[in-house]
């Protein structure tokens, strides 16, 4: 009943969304600052059955995908090493600060003077990405619950019990918050390095291509399908923790011996 | 066990001062006193976890190796089912899986838990999670107990079922334990003796109850004179 009654607050929210921007085009009156719902449909529609729409989506997602890989490698084992050691988290604290401070364009045209443009997107998500996944596994491994750390300890768990009962599920909280936020901030990233590099596939390139010549309903239909691509990811990312947690719970009631 | 010649000092706090202390074999001795006075400190200082800065612990053959630690909280694992978190601390004592299934299953059965295997902490009632603790304590293979307060945030009904369900265990199964409480009822209840503490040197009380474990009521008058003292020595300190 809960589920029922979001999902209409969300269908609502929505259709305001698009009520709003039909009342502003109708108000506007010019298909160039703001086209109305119908030709950015129909324009929608005639993109997705281009040849070289597959193309442009894929080569988008294959740039996200890798670099939210990388992310989630690489900062969950330095985030995790940091956490542990305190050391080399002071050693990583003026490289992180500094990625969170650099503004997103200076990155994106700093690399685009260092790498070709289909480097760009992937390594300037990386580095935006990064410091979010990797602050997240630190302090995950900062706040472990020292109670429990005692207890395994007196109880004498052996290192691999302790890592897979105790560790892992205590981190996975700030591993799916970490993977959740980079995810959504590789997506924007990636499209926006296209934007300014162009690229020969890429959904960024396409708005880029669309925008100088003045087809806003084109740069519209590419937005809307960037924020399909956005909401998908999160959606299967969703899905995939949802379905791991309910393997877990699975495998929990397995061990648990029959009792008749 | 025997605390012989005890200092430990934290700053200017004089915790224990060249301060002695017995728990005979397969006796349990409850120690109560005001916070600060060093209760925990003891059961750290048994434990292992702290050393004393003068003076040494002394363990009788039978009291070595595991220790068995009860907490004021359950101190459960999260993402770990009932069964798991039992069967979990028995992994380092027993190596055959058929044993420490059927030890888990023994003493959650004891604690009436039987039906709540496959659940988590989080849907468990804090009694519940408390009983997991205890079935765990028992359950892995120790020498001896230490009990930090283990019945503290519970109601009183929960309580004594869980001092109860506490002695059942126990009897059946008697070793050196180290009971730490605020509550001079719980200590009379499950103490071979009752010991305070208050003065860094020496206990300010210490007296042996002569009456069997399961016979003990609470409204018996010798008990609740030892009841009254350990009060007025709490409040005297």
């Amino acid at each position: 009943m809960r589920s029922v009654k979001r999902n209409l607050v969300l269908l609502l929210a929505s259709a305001i969304l698009l009520i709003i921007w039909q009342v502003a085009s109708i108000w506007l009156d010019s298909q160039i600052l703001l086209p109305s719902l119908g030709p950015v449909f129909t324009t929608l529609l005639g993109l997705a059955r281009e040849p070289v729409f597959t193309s442009n989506v894929l080569f988008t997602v294959l740039r996200a995908l890798e670099s939210f890989l990388i992310i989630l490698v690489s900062a969950s084992i330095l985030g995790v090493l940091a956490g542990r050691y305190s050391l080399l988290s002071t050693f990583l604290r003026p490289f992180v600060t500094t990625l969170k401070a650099v503004p997103v364009m200076s990155i994106i045209l700093l690399a685009f003077i260092w790498f070709s443009s289909g480097t760009v997107p992937l390594f300037s998500a990386f580095l935006m990405g990064f410091p979010v996944m990797f602050v997240q596994m630190e302090m995950g491994v900062k706040q472990l619950d020292s109670n429990l750390d005692e207890m395994c300890d007196l109880y004498g768990f052996s290192k691999k019990t302790k890592l897979v009962h105790f560790i892992v599920p205590s981190l996975v909280p700030y591993f799916v918050t970490g993977a959740k936020t980079a995810l959504s901030m590789v997506w924007k990233v990636v499209i926006a390095a296209e934007v300014l590099t162009v690229p020969q596939y890429g959904v960024g390139s396409r708005m880029q291509l669309a925008q100088m010549q003045l087809e806003t309903d084109k740069v519209l239909s590419w937005t809307l399908i960037a924020i399909f691509l956005t909401a998908f990811g999160d959606l299967v990312f969703a899905l995939i923790v949802e379905g791991v947690g309910a393997l877990k719970h699975r495998l929990d009631a397995r061990r648990v011996p029959c009792v008749s | 066990m025997r605390f012989l010649n005890i200092t430990k000092r934290y700053g200017d706090n004089q915790v224990f001062d060249h301060f002695n202390l017995e728990v005979p074999p397969s006796t349990i001795l409850s120690v109560v006193g005001p916070s600060g006075e060093g209760k925990t400190t003891l059961l750290q200082m048994a434990a292992g976890l702290l050393s004393p800065d003068e003076g040494f612990i002394e363990k009788e053959e039978g009291e070595q190796g595991g220790i068995s630690y009860l907490f004021q909280e359950p101190r459960l694992l999260p993402a770990s089912t009932v069964y798991e978190n039992v069967e979990l601390a028995l992994r380092s004592s027993y190596k055959e899986r058929n044993e420490r299934e059927e030890r888990t299953l023994h003493y959650l059965d004891l604690v009436g838990l039987q039906e709540s295997l496959p659940l988590y902490p989080h849907q468990l009632s804090g009694g519940m999670r408390q009983r997991v603790a205890i079935a765990r304590a028992f359950a892995h293979q120790c020498n001896l107990m230490l009990l930090d307060e283990p019945f503290q945030s519970l109601d009183i009904k929960l309580k004594y079922a869980l001092v109860h369900a506490f002695i059942r265990l126990w009897e059946e199964n008697p070793k050196t334990t180290l009971f730490v409480t605020h509550d001079p009822k719980e200590a009379i209840l499950l103490g071979d003796a009752v010991c305070c503490l208050g003065d860094p040197k020496q206990p300010l009380l210490y007296q042996k109850i002569h009456i069997p474990r399961k016979a003990r009521n609470i409204g018996d008058a010798s008990l609740l004179a030892l009841e009254a003292d350990l009060v007025e020595t709490l409040v005297r300190s």
